[in-house]
């Protein structure tokens, strides 16, 4: 056995969480039901690794096996590391019919004429995701396993979740993609975040959206709290009505778990007095971060209790719209800066 | 005493004594129980004239309701009829005859949101519009969709939950949606009712018939791959269900492969075929079932 | 622009009124869940996230005895939303007819000096300032104690006492060396 396949193992186990390795395992084909039986999971973690390791040896395990096993981890566990979305531009008349083994082969053919090393495992996942593992190597050295970029991709939708990609593979990757989905371009859809599954509802808008409605559904109807007759709230309607505007801005019940928001200003500064940062040719710039562990969650908060104005302001409301949470904003950009003067939590 | 206070704190202690010396005082309060029987007949009485004449008003309403949907339907003869009748009931006929128009404007715009038409609303003081689309099959209602629009410069869609495989904006473009946005809500009904159609379709099968595999299918739900099992020779045969047309609810293209060529060779199998073309996905399969041809 | 009067409206029967005001709108609500309980007297609540109070409700709204300002005291947002509401009180009002209500005063983020501007606010416009634990059960129902003691004087059911009267005993002092620093 390879003294790389060892490293990659201990690298895994390593990263699995004791309670996790037990169910992890037990989705890997790569052990006999014998061997399953035999693990101890109340054993320390080195303990653990030293039995998989003999097992390695006498299993003859390779990477793929080891790779196999870390992808059924991270498809499981996918709120690691930072994910960044992107966009496919333009698609060809055909983009609707690519299907997964065409797309599977193209994609690792097109890979494969760019990258002399590279080793790329496809997996569908089973809500219609298709995850992609590449581990990248270039043309003197052999595949890194201990640094894969995870890609996922519905198929027939205009959208890509990527983590663990350096700018040297970027463009490497947005050609493949794009080749083998059948568009023109890619772009970035600037939204990023440590939990995929949020970065996904958002842009594929698979969050409960308000939109204003004749017809409230029933569920909506029966939330309503029966209250005491002796209490009234004397401002209820103004409140109702902010809370549906908050509503309809980010959303109602759970929302995408997104944990920051950047603002980059460009402007040129305004001062007669100073004259010196008045003339300057660069912008003057300034970067305005909102940072919370769930933040469209507490800016719904914020615009339902009144502490940010309703309706909210587009710089806000433009998170969830456009699917975004990076911005630059130069002076002839969305609204005023003066806008941004809320903080949160 | 000292036992009870060690744990609540001073606070707690204070406000036990305070109970205490409260409920020391207490004198309950004197009052007369028949004054206050008298005065609560008193308001029950007042209560039931008023759910008397509430009766009244809405039977009289429904009359005219009735009256008015009968105009409707029927000639105007009866029209004429019903005048005189409604003269001699009071001076208030003008204002229940408004409400009986209203309850029935109101109860036509909801039948035509229930058959599925667009719900329309204005939005920000008449700036935008937001339509709904509500989608269903074979009698169940499905998903609503929204899409909230911008009327000024141009009518821009601003925000939708229309999901992102189907293909909004290329529609929007193709239908020309500034001079006919009734066309195009009708080809983005079609797409959505069909896509709605075909994922009920599908968790239908795996509903009904556990024995069939679904292979594969996507988030579209425009391609659909199932594996059958022939009874006797537990033959596997693998179908391709092609739904090019994203407006239509039954496959464009039906394939299927098998080692044993000779089955789907079979006048059986190419009787299946068209039958999975033209009806829907899991009755074809309940046919095809009750037919012998698979598990 | 209109303000709420003490007594533009007639008394109900053994009927207490009371207004919460606060910003937030969090602990309002607990404590009229806790106030409408109590079983002598008819306490009816009505609740405001800030004064004045809308005018479509003028006819419903019956005689307030007592205004109760909640005030956050994590919040600057909920000291100064108090602070702005107290101009659309009738002067009436002031004479005992107000308290201050304060949590999260333990709270150790709180700066000192946002206290002692609320028991100056407290006693320049001679309110009692009352504190309350708004986590637990037993702060609520502490709190609802001594506001209900209040609102029973101010709404002139207890026979003797009058709102003036009992403000002239509970109201906010504030301390000759408020300003001074203190070396302890």
């Amino acid at each position: 056995m390879e003294d790389s396949t060892r490293r990659v193992l201990q690298r895994l186990i390593r990263r699995i969480p004791t309670p996790q390795l037990k169910t992890t395992l037990e989705k890997w084909s790569g052990m006999t039901v014998a061997q399953r039986g035999s693990m101890d999971y109340t054993q320390t973690k080195w303990a653990l690794t030293e039995k998989l390791l003999s097992l390695c040896e006498e299993n003859d395990w390779t990477t793929k096996h080891i790779t196999e096993l870390e992808m059924i981890y991270v498809i499981d566990n996918p709120n690691q590391g930072m994910w960044h979305g992107f966009q496919l531009l333009d698609p060809e008349d055909d983009a609707h019919s690519v299907e997964l083994t065409q797309f599977k082969e193209q994609f690792k053919s097109h890979l494969g004429e760019l990258v002399r090393h590279v080793s790329v495992k496809i997996k569908k996942h089973t809500d219609e995701a298709v995850w992609i593992r590449i581990a990248w190597g270039d043309s003197f050295s052999r595949p890194n396993h201990l640094k894969p970029t995870y890609v996922v991709h519905h198929l027939q939708t205009p959208y890509v979740f990527v983590t663990g990609l350096t700018s040297k593979q970027k463009p490497l990757l947005s050609q493949a993609l794009v080749l083998s989905t059948r568009h023109h371009t890619i772009k970035d859809a600037n939204l990023s975040g440590r939990k995929l599954t949020a970065i996904r509802d958002l842009l594929m808008k698979q969050y409960q959206q308000v939109f204003p409605t004749n017809f409230p559904s029933p569920l909506a109807e029966k939330n309503e709290t029966v209250s005491n007759p002796k209490i009234e709230r004397e401002q209820a309607g103004p409140g109702a009505h902010r809370h549906q505007m908050a509503c309809e801005a980010f959303g109602d019940g759970m929302l995408p778990q997104l944990q920051s928001a950047v603002y980059k200003l460009e402007t040129k500064f305004k001062d007669h007095t100073n004259r010196t940062m008045t003339e300057r040719d660069e912008p003057f710039k300034c970067i305005v971060k909102f940072e919370s562990t769930n933040l469209l969650e507490s800016l719904r908060y914020c615009a339902a209790s009144g502490i940010a104005s309703t309706p909210v302001t587009p710089l806000l409301s433009s998170i969830p719209l456009k699917g975004r949470n990076y911005f630059v904003i130069t002076d002839n950009g969305p609204g005023p800066s003066s806008q941004m003067h809320q903080s949160q939590n | 005493m000292e036992g009870t206070s060690t744990k609540g704190g001073v606070l707690s202690l204070l406000s036990l004594l305070e109970v205490q010396a409260r409920s020391r005082r207490h004198v309950p309060p004197q009052r007369s129980r028949v004054k206050e029987l008298r005065a609560e007949a008193e308001a029950l009485r007042v209560r039931r004239e008023q759910l008397k004449t509430e009766i009244q008003t809405h039977q009289s309403l429904q009359r005219l309701r009735t009256s008015l949907d009968r105009q409707s339907t029927h000639d105007e003869e009866e029209e004429e009829e019903e005048e005189e009748e409604m003269d001699e009931d009071s001076e208030n006929s003008q204002l229940l005859k408004l409400m009986a128009r209203h309850t029935r404007v109101k109860d036509l715009l909801l039948a035509h949101h229930l058959i599925g038409g667009y719900d329309i609303v204005k939005t920000r003081h008449g700036k935008g519009v937001c339509v709904s689309v509500a989608t269903a099959y074979e009698g169940v209602c499905l998903e609503t969709y929204n899409l909230e629009m911008d009327l000024k410069p141009t009518l821009r869609i601003c925000r939708h939950n229309v999901p992102p495989f189907v293909p909004l904006s290329s529609l929007a473009e193709q239908g020309d949606m500034q001079t006919d946005i009734r066309a195009f809500l009708e080809t983005l009904s079609q797409h959505l009712n069909a896509f709605a159609g075909r994922k009920q379709q599908l968790k239908l099968v795996k509903e009904q018939h556990k024995t069939i595999e679904v292979m594969e299918s996507n988030a579209l739900c425009s391609i659909l791959v199932l594996m059958f099992t022939v009874p006797k020779t537990k033959t596997a045969i693998l179908c391709t269900l092609n739904y090019s047309d994203h407006t239509a609810c039954l496959p464009a293209r039906v394939q299927f492969e098998c080692d044993v060529k000779e089955i789907l060779e079979s006048t059986e199998w190419r009787k299946n075929c068209s039958l999975l073309m033209e009806t829907p996905l899991h009755k074809a399969l309940m046919t095809m079932k009750k037919m012998g041809n698979i598990v | 622009m209109s303000s709420l009067k003490p007594f533009s409206k007639l008394p109900g029967l053994n009927t207490a009124n009371i207004l919460l005001v606060e910003s937030e709108e969090q602990f309002q609500q607990s404590l009229a869940d806790a106030l409408v309980e109590e079983t002598s007297v008819t306490v009816n609540v009505r609740l405001a996230k800030s004064l004045p109070l809308p005018l479509e409700n003028e006819e419903s709204r019956p005689r307030i005895d007592l205004v109760v300002f909640i005030i956050n005291l994590t919040s600057e947002l909920s000291f100064q939303s108090a602070d702005a509401s107290l101009k659309y009180l009738d002067p009436g009002y002031f004479l005992g007819k107000v308290c201050f209500l304060v949590t999260n005063a333990r709270n150790a983020s709180v700066p000192t000096e946002r206290l002692d501007t609320v028991r100056k606010l407290a006693a320049s416009l001679h309110c009692p300032l009352l504190f309350a634990e708004d986590q637990t059960p037993d702060g609520v129902t502490n709190a609802t104690e001594r506001l209900l003691t209040i609102l029973k004087v101010a709404a002139g059911l207890v026979p003797l006492a009058t709102a003036l009267y009992l403000s002239n005993l509970t109201q906010c002092t504030v301390p000759l060396d408020i300003d001074q620093p203190s070396f302890d």
